[in-house]
Protein backbone atom coordinates (compact mmCIF):
# COMPACT_ATOMS: atom_id res chain seq x y z
CA UNK A 1 0.00 0.00 0.00
CA UNK A 2 2.80 2.23 0.65
CA UNK A 3 4.39 1.98 -3.43
CA UNK A 4 2.03 4.93 -3.61
CA UNK A 5 3.65 6.86 -1.37
CA UNK A 6 3.73 10.86 -2.78
CA UNK A 7 3.09 14.34 -1.37
CA UNK A 8 -0.19 13.35 -0.44
CA UNK A 9 0.90 11.82 2.98
CA UNK A 10 2.57 14.90 4.29
CA UNK A 11 -0.33 15.97 6.37
CA UNK A 12 -3.53 14.61 7.68
CA UNK A 13 -5.63 17.48 6.61
CA UNK A 14 -4.84 16.29 2.44
CA UNK A 15 -6.51 13.37 0.91
CA UNK A 16 -4.91 10.99 -1.71
CA UNK A 17 -6.67 11.94 -5.31
CA UNK A 18 -8.22 8.27 -4.87
CA UNK A 19 -9.52 9.32 -1.28
CA UNK A 20 -7.28 8.05 1.21
CA UNK A 21 -5.34 9.73 4.29
CA UNK A 22 -2.31 8.23 3.99
CA UNK A 23 -1.08 10.20 7.31
CA UNK A 24 -3.97 7.84 9.32
CA UNK A 25 -3.16 4.81 7.48
CA UNK A 26 0.66 5.30 8.48
CA UNK A 27 0.06 5.65 12.07
CA UNK A 28 -2.36 2.38 12.06
CA UNK A 29 1.03 0.84 10.92
CA UNK A 30 2.85 2.25 13.60
CA UNK A 31 0.56 0.63 15.78
CA UNK A 32 1.33 -2.61 14.31
CA UNK A 33 5.30 -1.80 15.65
CA UNK A 34 3.84 -0.95 19.39
CA UNK A 35 3.83 -3.52 22.40
CA UNK A 36 0.67 -5.55 22.36
CA UNK A 37 -2.33 -4.74 24.56
CA UNK A 38 -5.34 -6.97 25.46
CA UNK A 39 -8.49 -5.50 26.37
CA UNK A 40 -11.05 -7.96 27.51
CA UNK A 41 -14.96 -6.98 28.46
CA UNK A 42 -16.87 -9.44 31.31
CA UNK A 43 -20.10 -8.62 32.35
CA UNK A 44 -18.32 -8.07 36.29
CA UNK A 45 -15.78 -5.69 34.30
CA UNK A 46 -13.21 -5.19 31.78
CA UNK A 47 -9.21 -6.24 32.04
CA UNK A 48 -6.55 -4.47 30.12
CA UNK A 49 -2.89 -6.44 29.87
CA UNK A 50 0.27 -4.77 28.60
CA UNK A 51 3.37 -5.96 27.25
CA UNK A 52 5.86 -3.45 28.45
CA UNK A 53 9.31 -3.24 26.27
CA UNK A 54 12.31 -2.98 28.22
CA UNK A 55 15.19 -2.41 26.31
CA UNK A 56 17.96 -1.69 28.86
CA UNK A 57 18.45 -3.33 32.66
CA UNK A 58 19.08 0.36 33.47
CA UNK A 59 15.41 1.33 32.42
CA UNK A 60 12.88 1.65 35.18
CA UNK A 61 10.13 -0.32 34.27
CA UNK A 62 7.58 1.57 36.74
CA UNK A 63 8.21 4.49 34.32
CA UNK A 64 6.75 2.58 31.11
CA UNK A 65 2.87 3.52 32.17
CA UNK A 66 1.15 1.74 29.28
CA UNK A 67 -2.55 1.52 31.04
CA UNK A 68 -3.79 5.05 32.16
CA UNK A 69 -6.80 6.72 33.39
CA UNK A 70 -6.90 8.99 30.80
CA UNK A 71 -4.04 10.13 28.76
CA UNK A 72 -3.12 11.69 25.12
CA UNK A 73 -1.61 8.72 22.56
CA UNK A 74 1.14 9.75 20.98
CA UNK A 75 1.27 8.95 17.68
CA UNK A 76 4.98 8.63 15.86
CA UNK A 77 5.26 10.75 12.63
CA UNK A 78 7.62 10.21 10.41
CA UNK A 79 9.37 13.81 11.52
CA UNK A 80 9.57 12.42 14.74
CA UNK A 81 11.33 9.59 13.57
CA UNK A 82 13.88 12.13 11.70
CA UNK A 83 14.26 14.50 14.92
CA UNK A 84 15.18 11.39 16.92
CA UNK A 85 18.11 10.93 14.21
CA UNK A 86 19.42 14.85 14.65
CA UNK A 87 19.95 14.31 18.13
CA UNK A 88 22.37 11.51 17.11
CA UNK A 89 24.02 14.33 15.83
CA UNK A 90 24.65 16.28 19.07
CA UNK A 91 26.89 16.39 21.34
CA UNK A 92 27.08 13.30 23.94
CA UNK A 93 25.52 13.50 27.31
CA UNK A 94 25.45 11.20 29.72
CA UNK A 95 23.76 10.70 33.64
CA UNK A 96 24.40 8.46 36.10
CA UNK A 97 21.89 7.77 38.97
CA UNK A 98 23.12 6.56 42.78
CA UNK A 99 22.03 6.34 45.41
CA UNK A 100 23.82 9.78 47.02
CA UNK A 101 23.03 12.06 44.16
CA UNK A 102 22.59 11.90 40.26
CA UNK A 103 25.99 12.89 38.02
CA UNK A 104 25.40 14.63 34.55
CA UNK A 105 28.44 15.07 31.82
CA UNK A 106 28.48 16.61 28.66
CA UNK A 107 31.02 17.38 25.96
CA UNK A 108 31.05 20.97 24.54
CA UNK A 109 32.21 20.56 21.15
CA UNK A 110 34.38 23.60 20.77
CA UNK A 111 34.42 24.22 17.09
CA UNK A 112 36.94 27.39 17.14
CA UNK A 113 39.69 28.19 19.19
CA UNK A 114 38.06 31.80 19.07
CA UNK A 115 35.19 30.62 21.00
CA UNK A 116 34.72 31.05 24.42
CA UNK A 117 33.77 27.87 26.12
CA UNK A 118 31.71 29.16 28.74
CA UNK A 119 28.89 30.39 26.70
CA UNK A 120 28.03 26.90 25.61
CA UNK A 121 25.75 25.83 28.58
CA UNK A 122 24.41 21.97 28.33
CA UNK A 123 23.45 21.39 31.71
CA UNK A 124 21.08 24.16 33.15
CA UNK A 125 19.95 24.59 36.51
CA UNK A 126 15.33 23.99 36.29
CA UNK A 127 15.11 24.72 39.67
CA UNK A 128 17.64 24.27 42.94
CA UNK A 129 16.12 20.76 43.33
CA UNK A 130 16.36 19.70 39.45
CA UNK A 131 18.87 19.93 36.45
CA UNK A 132 18.90 18.71 32.85
CA UNK A 133 21.19 17.90 30.14
CA UNK A 134 20.60 18.63 26.31
CA UNK A 135 21.46 17.28 23.30
CA UNK A 136 20.35 18.00 19.79
CA UNK A 137 18.82 21.45 18.33
CA UNK A 138 20.38 23.76 21.26
CA UNK A 139 17.80 26.93 19.63
CA UNK A 140 14.94 24.23 20.35
CA UNK A 141 16.06 23.07 24.16
CA UNK A 142 15.62 27.04 25.29
CA UNK A 143 12.21 26.48 25.05
CA UNK A 144 11.40 23.23 26.92
CA UNK A 145 13.52 24.14 29.44
CA UNK A 146 11.68 27.41 30.04
CA UNK A 147 8.92 25.60 30.25
CA UNK A 148 10.36 23.35 32.69
CA UNK A 149 11.22 25.99 34.56
CA UNK A 150 8.15 27.78 34.63
CA UNK A 151 5.93 24.96 35.71
CA UNK A 152 8.35 24.26 38.46
CA UNK A 153 7.76 28.02 39.84
CA UNK A 154 4.39 27.89 38.89
CA UNK A 155 4.04 24.41 41.09
CA UNK A 156 5.93 26.02 43.95
CA UNK A 157 3.34 29.06 44.21
CA UNK A 158 0.53 27.07 43.36
CA UNK A 159 1.39 24.05 46.10
CA UNK A 160 4.34 25.22 48.52
CA UNK A 161 6.20 22.40 47.60
CA UNK A 162 8.94 21.25 45.53
CA UNK A 163 7.58 19.14 41.63
CA UNK A 164 8.92 15.84 41.62
CA UNK A 165 11.25 15.24 38.68
CA UNK A 166 8.73 12.99 37.06
CA UNK A 167 6.24 15.83 36.97
CA UNK A 168 8.92 18.16 35.39
CA UNK A 169 9.58 15.65 32.53
CA UNK A 170 5.62 14.63 31.77
CA UNK A 171 5.26 19.10 31.89
CA UNK A 172 8.13 19.03 29.47
CA UNK A 173 6.45 15.88 27.50
CA UNK A 174 3.21 17.49 27.01
CA UNK A 175 5.12 20.96 25.19
CA UNK A 176 6.95 18.32 23.29
CA UNK A 177 4.22 16.41 21.59
CA UNK A 178 2.07 19.60 20.93
CA UNK A 179 4.14 20.39 17.31
CA UNK A 180 1.48 20.25 14.63
CA UNK A 181 -1.48 21.20 16.43
CA UNK A 182 -2.47 24.67 16.30
CA UNK A 183 -5.47 26.14 18.41
CA UNK A 184 -6.74 29.70 18.97
CA UNK A 185 -3.83 30.97 20.80
CA UNK A 186 -1.61 31.03 17.73
CA UNK A 187 -0.11 28.23 15.91
CA UNK A 188 2.18 25.20 17.42
CA UNK A 189 5.39 24.27 16.47
CA UNK A 190 5.44 22.66 13.18
CA UNK A 191 7.88 20.15 13.69
CA UNK A 192 9.03 18.49 16.58
CA UNK A 193 11.69 19.35 18.89
CA UNK A 194 15.55 18.10 17.88
CA UNK A 195 16.24 17.81 21.49
CA UNK A 196 16.54 14.85 23.58
CA UNK A 197 16.97 15.66 27.55
CA UNK A 198 18.25 14.22 30.80
CA UNK A 199 16.35 14.95 33.75
CA UNK A 200 18.48 14.57 37.03
CA UNK A 201 16.85 15.42 40.08
CA UNK A 202 16.37 14.87 44.28
CA UNK A 203 12.67 14.92 45.72
CA UNK A 204 11.37 13.77 48.90
CA UNK A 205 9.75 11.00 48.95
CA UNK A 206 11.93 9.11 45.68
CA UNK A 207 15.59 10.52 46.61
CA UNK A 208 17.83 11.00 43.75
CA UNK A 209 15.92 10.33 40.02
CA UNK A 210 17.54 10.22 36.33
CA UNK A 211 14.59 10.74 33.59
CA UNK A 212 15.50 10.32 29.76
CA UNK A 213 13.29 12.07 27.33
CA UNK A 214 13.54 11.91 23.26
CA UNK A 215 11.52 14.29 20.68
CA UNK A 216 8.28 12.27 20.80
CA UNK A 217 7.96 12.98 24.28
CA UNK A 218 8.65 10.05 25.75
CA UNK A 219 9.74 9.97 29.29
CA UNK A 220 11.31 6.84 31.26
CA UNK A 221 13.19 6.74 34.26
CA UNK A 222 17.04 5.45 34.04
CA UNK A 223 19.52 4.04 36.12
CA UNK A 224 21.99 5.50 33.56
CA UNK A 225 21.51 6.84 30.28
CA UNK A 226 23.98 8.61 27.20
CA UNK A 227 22.45 10.60 24.75
CA UNK A 228 23.78 12.47 21.75
CA UNK A 229 26.28 11.36 19.04
CA UNK A 230 28.63 9.16 21.11
CA UNK A 231 25.16 7.67 22.97
CA UNK A 232 25.14 3.48 21.61
CA UNK A 233 29.02 3.19 22.55
CA UNK A 234 28.50 4.79 26.21
CA UNK A 235 25.45 3.28 26.59
CA UNK A 236 27.19 0.00 26.67
CA UNK A 237 30.03 0.56 28.61
CA UNK A 238 27.42 2.11 31.04
CA UNK A 239 25.45 -1.10 31.18
CA UNK A 240 29.01 -2.81 31.89
CA UNK A 241 30.46 -0.81 34.75
CA UNK A 242 26.58 0.16 36.42
CA UNK A 243 25.75 -1.01 39.80
CA UNK A 244 23.40 0.05 42.60
CA UNK A 245 25.28 0.85 44.93
CA UNK A 246 27.44 3.34 43.13
CA UNK A 247 28.76 6.05 44.97
CA UNK A 248 28.37 9.66 43.49
CA UNK A 249 32.20 9.83 43.33
CA UNK A 250 32.64 6.70 41.35
CA UNK A 251 29.81 7.91 38.84
CA UNK A 252 31.65 11.34 38.27
CA UNK A 253 34.90 9.17 37.32
CA UNK A 254 32.58 6.34 35.33
CA UNK A 255 31.04 9.28 34.09
CA UNK A 256 34.15 11.29 32.76
CA UNK A 257 35.87 7.86 31.87
CA UNK A 258 33.05 7.25 29.50
CA UNK A 259 33.22 11.05 27.94
CA UNK A 260 37.11 10.62 27.38
CA UNK A 261 36.19 7.78 25.26
CA UNK A 262 33.77 8.70 22.93
CA UNK A 263 34.85 12.30 22.91
CA UNK A 264 36.71 13.58 19.20
CA UNK A 265 38.75 16.17 20.89
CA UNK A 266 40.89 14.93 24.01
CA UNK A 267 39.10 15.59 27.47
CA UNK A 268 39.84 18.60 29.62
CA UNK A 269 38.21 20.98 31.91
CA UNK A 270 36.98 23.17 29.53
CA UNK A 271 35.35 21.06 27.33
CA UNK A 272 33.30 18.92 29.78
CA UNK A 273 30.68 20.56 31.81
CA UNK A 274 29.85 18.11 34.82
CA UNK A 275 26.64 18.14 37.73
CA UNK A 276 25.69 16.91 40.70
CA UNK A 277 21.93 16.57 42.29
CA UNK A 278 22.45 15.52 45.89
CA UNK A 279 19.96 15.93 48.42
CA UNK A 280 21.92 17.99 50.94
CA UNK A 281 23.59 20.36 47.73
CA UNK A 282 21.08 20.26 45.44
CA UNK A 283 21.93 21.27 42.05
CA UNK A 284 25.63 22.18 42.04
CA UNK A 285 28.11 22.63 38.88
CA UNK A 286 31.31 21.99 39.01
CA UNK A 287 34.42 24.59 39.24
CA UNK A 288 36.73 24.00 36.30
CA UNK A 289 39.07 22.97 39.72
CA UNK A 290 36.73 20.65 40.60
CA UNK A 291 36.65 19.08 36.95
CA UNK A 292 40.25 18.69 36.84
CA UNK A 293 40.34 16.95 39.93
CA UNK A 294 38.50 14.66 38.82
CA UNK A 295 40.45 14.11 35.07
CA UNK A 296 43.45 13.52 37.48
CA UNK A 297 41.98 11.02 39.48
CA UNK A 298 41.25 9.16 35.91
CA UNK A 299 45.06 9.95 34.91
CA UNK B 1 -43.03 61.64 23.42
CA UNK B 2 -46.31 61.16 25.44
CA UNK B 3 -46.34 64.12 28.14
CA UNK B 4 -48.65 64.70 31.17
CA UNK B 5 -49.64 67.92 32.30
CA UNK B 6 -49.20 68.27 35.48
CA UNK B 7 -48.80 71.60 37.68
CA UNK B 8 -49.07 72.96 34.48
CA UNK B 9 -45.88 71.64 33.42
CA UNK B 10 -45.14 69.03 30.66
CA UNK B 11 -43.34 65.96 31.90
CA UNK B 12 -42.29 62.75 30.20
CA UNK B 13 -44.84 59.82 31.53
CA UNK B 14 -41.40 57.72 32.44
CA UNK B 15 -39.09 58.01 35.30
CA UNK B 16 -36.29 60.63 34.85
CA UNK B 17 -34.72 60.72 38.39
CA UNK B 18 -31.73 59.12 39.59
CA UNK B 19 -31.98 55.16 40.22
CA UNK B 20 -29.93 52.39 41.96
CA UNK B 21 -29.65 49.34 40.93
CA UNK B 22 -29.39 46.26 43.59
CA UNK B 23 -26.96 43.62 42.74
CA UNK B 24 -26.29 41.17 46.18
CA UNK B 25 -25.17 37.79 45.17
CA UNK B 26 -24.20 36.61 48.62
CA UNK B 27 -26.28 35.06 51.19
CA UNK B 28 -25.11 34.24 54.90
CA UNK B 29 -26.11 30.75 55.74
CA UNK B 30 -24.47 30.70 59.13
CA UNK B 31 -22.71 27.84 60.85
CA UNK B 32 -19.51 27.71 62.45
CA UNK B 33 -16.39 25.64 62.53
CA UNK B 34 -13.50 24.94 65.28
CA UNK B 35 -10.47 23.02 64.45
CA UNK B 36 -7.87 21.66 67.07
CA UNK B 37 -4.37 20.09 66.31
CA UNK B 38 -2.55 18.07 68.29
CA UNK B 39 0.81 15.96 68.09
CA UNK B 40 -0.22 13.12 65.89
CA UNK B 41 -3.71 13.78 65.51
CA UNK B 42 -6.57 16.65 64.55
CA UNK B 43 -9.85 17.03 64.81
CA UNK B 44 -12.34 19.29 63.15
CA UNK B 45 -16.24 19.92 64.45
CA UNK B 46 -18.81 21.82 62.53
CA UNK B 47 -22.77 22.73 63.89
CA UNK B 48 -25.37 21.38 61.25
CA UNK B 49 -27.94 24.29 61.00
CA UNK B 50 -28.09 25.62 57.57
CA UNK B 51 -30.36 29.34 57.68
CA UNK B 52 -31.16 32.28 56.74
CA UNK B 53 -32.04 35.15 58.97
CA UNK B 54 -35.21 33.65 60.68
CA UNK B 55 -35.91 30.80 59.27
CA UNK B 56 -33.92 27.18 58.88
CA UNK B 57 -33.08 25.36 55.97
CA UNK B 58 -31.79 21.91 57.29
CA UNK B 59 -30.67 20.97 61.09
CA UNK B 60 -29.04 17.87 59.34
CA UNK B 61 -26.05 19.94 57.01
CA UNK B 62 -22.57 18.55 57.21
CA UNK B 63 -20.20 21.29 56.43
CA UNK B 64 -17.04 19.44 56.33
CA UNK B 65 -15.72 18.22 53.47
CA UNK B 66 -13.25 15.35 53.41
CA UNK B 67 -10.30 15.78 50.26
CA UNK B 68 -8.45 13.49 51.39
CA UNK B 69 -7.34 10.52 53.99
CA UNK B 70 -5.41 13.38 55.66
CA UNK B 71 -7.32 16.34 55.09
CA UNK B 72 -10.72 17.92 55.94
CA UNK B 73 -12.28 21.53 54.71
CA UNK B 74 -14.61 23.10 56.90
CA UNK B 75 -16.68 25.75 55.64
CA UNK B 76 -19.41 28.34 56.70
CA UNK B 77 -20.75 31.44 55.39
CA UNK B 78 -22.62 31.20 51.93
CA UNK B 79 -23.23 27.89 51.14
CA UNK B 80 -24.08 28.31 47.18
CA UNK B 81 -20.15 29.49 47.41
CA UNK B 82 -19.18 26.51 49.69
CA UNK B 83 -20.67 23.65 47.26
CA UNK B 84 -18.72 25.52 44.52
CA UNK B 85 -15.78 25.79 46.14
CA UNK B 86 -15.61 22.51 47.35
CA UNK B 87 -16.44 20.59 44.23
CA UNK B 88 -13.16 22.90 41.99
CA UNK B 89 -11.06 21.73 45.32
CA UNK B 90 -12.29 17.85 44.74
CA UNK B 91 -11.39 18.43 41.17
CA UNK B 92 -7.96 19.92 41.42
CA UNK B 93 -6.97 17.08 44.10
CA UNK B 94 -8.11 14.39 41.45
CA UNK B 95 -6.29 16.44 38.70
CA UNK B 96 -3.04 16.78 40.86
CA UNK B 97 -3.38 12.63 41.94
CA UNK B 98 -3.25 12.04 38.43
CA UNK B 99 -0.51 14.63 37.10
CA UNK B 100 1.51 13.85 39.99
CA UNK B 101 0.83 10.11 40.86
CA UNK B 102 0.74 10.83 44.65
CA UNK B 103 -1.68 11.63 47.17
CA UNK B 104 -1.88 16.01 47.80
CA UNK B 105 -0.44 16.73 51.39
CA UNK B 106 -2.24 18.85 53.65
CA UNK B 107 0.44 21.97 53.46
CA UNK B 108 -0.11 21.62 49.59
CA UNK B 109 -3.68 21.32 49.83
CA UNK B 110 -3.57 24.29 52.17
CA UNK B 111 -1.46 26.76 49.16
CA UNK B 112 -3.81 25.61 46.71
CA UNK B 113 -6.47 26.98 48.46
CA UNK B 114 -5.22 30.03 49.15
CA UNK B 115 -4.62 30.58 45.94
CA UNK B 116 -8.08 29.64 44.84
CA UNK B 117 -9.49 32.03 47.00
CA UNK B 118 -7.11 35.12 46.02
CA UNK B 119 -8.45 34.08 42.47
CA UNK B 120 -11.48 35.18 42.81
CA UNK B 121 -10.16 38.39 44.47
CA UNK B 122 -12.83 40.78 43.84
CA UNK B 123 -15.49 38.50 43.42
CA UNK B 124 -15.00 36.02 46.10
CA UNK B 125 -15.78 33.17 47.79
CA UNK B 126 -18.11 34.56 50.52
CA UNK B 127 -16.62 31.61 52.92
CA UNK B 128 -14.76 31.58 56.62
CA UNK B 129 -12.74 28.11 55.74
CA UNK B 130 -11.16 25.95 57.92
CA UNK B 131 -8.51 23.17 56.95
CA UNK B 132 -7.48 20.71 59.55
CA UNK B 133 -5.17 17.35 58.57
CA UNK B 134 -1.91 15.74 59.13
CA UNK B 135 0.82 17.55 57.58
CA UNK B 136 4.16 15.20 55.32
CA UNK B 137 5.65 14.32 58.67
CA UNK B 138 2.19 13.53 60.38
CA UNK B 139 1.71 15.99 62.52
CA UNK B 140 -1.70 17.38 63.57
CA UNK B 141 -2.07 20.87 61.62
CA UNK B 142 -5.20 23.66 61.38
CA UNK B 143 -4.79 26.26 58.45
CA UNK B 144 -7.41 29.28 58.24
CA UNK B 145 -8.76 31.40 55.77
CA UNK B 146 -10.21 35.29 55.13
CA UNK B 147 -12.70 35.28 51.84
CA UNK B 148 -9.89 36.64 49.85
CA UNK B 149 -6.97 33.87 50.90
CA UNK B 150 -5.10 35.04 53.59
CA UNK B 151 -3.76 31.57 54.95
CA UNK B 152 -2.16 31.09 58.69
CA UNK B 153 -0.84 28.02 60.04
CA UNK B 154 -2.01 27.29 63.90
CA UNK B 155 -2.76 24.74 66.07
CA UNK B 156 -6.60 25.83 66.70
CA UNK B 157 -9.08 27.77 65.22
CA UNK B 158 -12.68 29.04 65.51
CA UNK B 159 -14.48 30.35 62.11
CA UNK B 160 -17.92 31.09 60.89
CA UNK B 161 -21.02 32.88 62.63
CA UNK B 162 -19.68 32.28 66.13
CA UNK B 163 -16.08 32.11 65.37
CA UNK B 164 -15.65 35.79 66.99
CA UNK B 165 -17.22 34.20 70.02
CA UNK B 166 -15.64 31.25 70.50
CA UNK B 167 -11.98 32.33 69.40
CA UNK B 168 -11.00 33.45 72.67
CA UNK B 169 -12.68 30.53 74.54
CA UNK B 170 -10.14 28.53 72.58
CA UNK B 171 -7.05 31.12 73.62
CA UNK B 172 -7.80 30.81 77.05
CA UNK B 173 -8.55 27.06 76.85
CA UNK B 174 -6.24 25.61 74.48
CA UNK B 175 -3.53 28.06 74.20
CA UNK B 176 -3.42 29.10 77.11
CA UNK B 177 -2.71 32.69 77.30
CA UNK B 178 -2.13 34.96 78.95
CA UNK B 179 -1.25 33.00 82.41
CA UNK B 180 1.45 33.16 84.15
CA UNK B 181 2.88 29.40 85.27
CA UNK B 182 1.19 27.13 82.92
CA UNK B 183 2.93 24.02 81.14
CA UNK B 184 2.34 24.56 77.29
CA UNK B 185 2.14 20.89 76.31
CA UNK B 186 0.77 18.88 73.88
CA UNK B 187 -3.10 18.60 73.88
CA UNK B 188 -4.01 15.17 74.50
CA UNK B 189 -7.21 14.09 72.05
CA UNK B 190 -9.68 13.39 75.04
CA UNK B 191 -9.20 16.88 76.22
CA UNK B 192 -9.22 18.45 72.46
CA UNK B 193 -12.64 16.22 72.13
CA UNK B 194 -14.14 17.74 75.51
CA UNK B 195 -13.33 21.70 74.76
CA UNK B 196 -14.82 21.02 71.29
CA UNK B 197 -17.77 20.25 72.25
CA UNK B 198 -18.19 22.28 75.28
CA UNK B 199 -17.38 25.51 72.89
CA UNK B 200 -19.96 24.52 70.57
CA UNK B 201 -22.55 24.02 73.55
CA UNK B 202 -21.46 27.28 74.39
CA UNK B 203 -22.18 28.72 70.99
CA UNK B 204 -25.37 27.21 70.33
CA UNK B 205 -26.81 29.38 73.85
CA UNK B 206 -25.78 32.46 72.69
CA UNK B 207 -25.48 32.17 68.43
CA UNK B 208 -28.73 31.43 66.61
CA UNK B 209 -27.02 30.46 63.65
CA UNK B 210 -25.26 28.09 64.74
CA UNK B 211 -26.95 24.86 66.67
CA UNK B 212 -29.31 21.67 66.58
CA UNK B 213 -25.79 19.25 66.44
CA UNK B 214 -22.39 19.01 65.64
CA UNK B 215 -20.72 16.77 63.40
CA UNK B 216 -16.94 16.25 64.69
CA UNK B 217 -14.35 14.18 62.39
CA UNK B 218 -10.85 13.20 63.77
CA UNK B 219 -7.82 12.54 62.03
CA UNK B 220 -5.25 10.54 62.71
CA UNK B 221 -2.66 8.19 60.67
CA UNK B 222 -5.35 5.45 60.65
CA UNK B 223 -7.78 7.37 59.29
CA UNK B 224 -11.02 9.23 59.83
CA UNK B 225 -13.43 8.48 62.56
CA UNK B 226 -16.57 10.11 62.43
CA UNK B 227 -18.19 11.43 65.65
CA UNK B 228 -22.30 13.14 66.31
CA UNK B 229 -23.21 15.04 69.21
CA UNK B 230 -26.67 16.38 69.78
CA UNK B 231 -27.27 20.26 71.04
CA UNK B 232 -29.89 21.84 72.66
CA UNK B 233 -33.08 21.34 71.06
CA UNK B 234 -34.30 25.27 69.51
Amino acid sequence: MFLTRSEYDRGVNTFSPEGRLFQVEYAIEAIKLGSTAIGICTPEGVVLAVEKRITSTLMEPTTIEKIVEVDKHIVLFDQVEYAIEAIKLGSTAIGICTPEGVVLAVEKRITSTLMEPTTIEKIVEVDKHIGCAVSGLMADSRTMVDRARVECQNHWFVYNEKMTVESVAQAVSNLAIQFGDSDDDGSAMSRPFGVAILFAGVDAEKGPQLFHMDPSGTFVQFDAKAIGSGSEGAQQTLQEVYHKSMTLKEALNSALTILKQVMEEKLNSTNVEMVTVTPDRYFHMLSKEEVEEVIKELA
Amino acid sequence: MDLIERNNRFLPDYHTGPKQAYFSPYADNGGSIVAIAGEYYAIIGCDTRLSSGFSIYTREQSKLFPLSKTTILGCSGCWCDTLSLTRALVARLKMYLHEHHKQMSTPAVAQMLSTMLYYKRFFPYYISNILAGLDVDGKGCVYSYDPIGHCERGTYRAGGSAGALLQPLLDNQIGLKNMENVSKEPIPLERALAVLKDVFISAAERDIYTGDSIYINIITKDGIKEEKFVLRKD
